[in-house]
């Protein structure tokens, strides 16, 4: 066994390189009912590499536009600030990571699957009249303790993915039978660490564990956006399996397989060019 | 069997069905798939300045063949559900998956 403290995970969270300025203002945005659009759109317009990764994002598939958006002023009218806010939040925080060098750890499934998450959580998000753009950004993040493991810890990591495909369990399992503790926890310290926003934070600590958070949290609609997209097998990886649905996520969503159904083509489709720009 | 092909939406005619949902800028899906093309909806799509559609058309199967891609999907299905036992949550959102797989999408 090799268990791991929360307080290494602090430790190791405190180590990592700050987020972009601009991402870090944006979180807290959520919080400011007085936000001035204008002066974030132009922070983000001057960070370059998120810049050019937005719009890459805002030009896909994902939001069907028919004419092309070449700057932030023009994606904030078009697309609106709270879509602009989550793009830049998903793009901004996934690049702080350095993932690729624990091995066994597929960063491309990771991704894969982040996306297909946010695809889901953002369909289902609309189909039940919840806020589309967070579910879109806590499904790219909610695995986001998993980067943290896998950057942090990684020959401890290496062991419980070993462990995982051993006796092909879920990572979630693995990593409480061999660290003592799941992506799940340290997503919820390192949405603390970060001050995401409470519906964010419930997206990464709570996602498998719904029936113990809020009904108003974004737990329940991750929960199912990432069996969706497990059932989907977006990650393409062997390994890949569904966890249980819990009864209490589905019934508190309140969606019906038909809808689920209809769904499912557009979640499918948008997964590899809305990956581009997250691979960016 | 369904097979998809996507027209230029001046080459779509009343009776044709929709393959992918058509979704406007934020998302919302403003014809979901399957419906049947109308005179009026197509009208309504030339206005939003919508180029191009996906739509289904039937074609023939073999049936040892249809059986034997069923077959493959439902594997399929069953390895990725294979660890997430009988609720009913689980079994309908797996029934989901099949019926979405089981359409062939060419």
């Amino acid at each position: 066994m090799n268990t791991l403290r929360p307080e290494q995970v602090l430790t190791c969270l405190h180590s990592l390189p700050a987020l972009p300025a601009v991402v870090t203002d944006l979180l807290a945005s959520f919080d400011n009912e007085d936000v001035d659009v204008g002066a974030l759109a132009r922070q983000i317009a001057r960070d370059q590499a998120l810049a050019a990764r937005l719009l890459r994002v805002a030009n896909s598939s994902f939001y069907g536009l028919q004419t092309r958006i070449s700057s932030i002023n023009e994606a904030v009218v078009v697309l609106g600030f709270r879509a602009v806010r989550s793009m830049v939040i998903a793009v901004g925080v996934g690049g702080v990571f350095r993932a690729e060098q624990c091995p066994g750890f597929g960063v491309q499934a990771h991704i894969r699957h982040g996306v297909g998450v946010g695809l889901a959580a953002r369909a289902l998000a609309l189909a039940t009249r919840r806020n589309p753009e967070i579910a879109f950004t806590g499904g790219i993040l909610h695995d986001i303790g998993k980067l943290v493991l896998a950057s942090c810890f990684s020959p401890q990591y290496q062991q419980a993915l070993t462990y995982r495909e051993r006796h092909d369990c879920p990572v979630v399992v693995a990593e409480r039978d061999v660290l003592g503790l799941d992506h799940a926890i340290v997503g919820g310290l390192l949405a603390d660490a970060w001050r995401f926003p409470p519906a964010l934070r419930s997206a990464l600590a709570e996602h498998h564990s719904p029936a113990a958070a809020t009904a108003d949290s974004l737990a329940d609609l991750i929960h199912v956006a990432d069996a969706v997209a497990h059932g989907l097998g977006l990650g393409q990886t062997a390994g890949e399996l569904v966890m249980p649905v819990d009864q209490t996520a589905w019934q508190r969503l309140g969606v019906s397989g038909e809808t689920i159904t209809q769904l499912l083509p557009q979640i499918a489709d948008g997964v590899d060019e809305t990956c581009l720009a997250f691979n960016a | 069997m369904t097979a998809r092909d996507v027209i230029a939406l001046v080459e779509a005619r009343p009776g044709m069905r929709l393959g992918i949902a058509l979704a406007d800028r934020a998302g919302q899906v403003l014809v979901p798939a399957g419906v049947e093309l109308t005179e009026s909806l197509l009208q309504s799509l030339l206005r939003r300045d919508i180029a191009s559609i996906c739509v289904e058309r039937e074609v023939a199967e073999d049936p040892a063949a249809q059986e034997a891609r069923l077959a493959a999907v439902k594997a399929a299905a069953d390895h990725l559900f294979r660890v997430a036992g009988g609720g009913i949550a689980t079994r309908t959102l797996y029934q989901c998956i099949v019926d979405f797989r089981s359409e062939s999408r060419q």
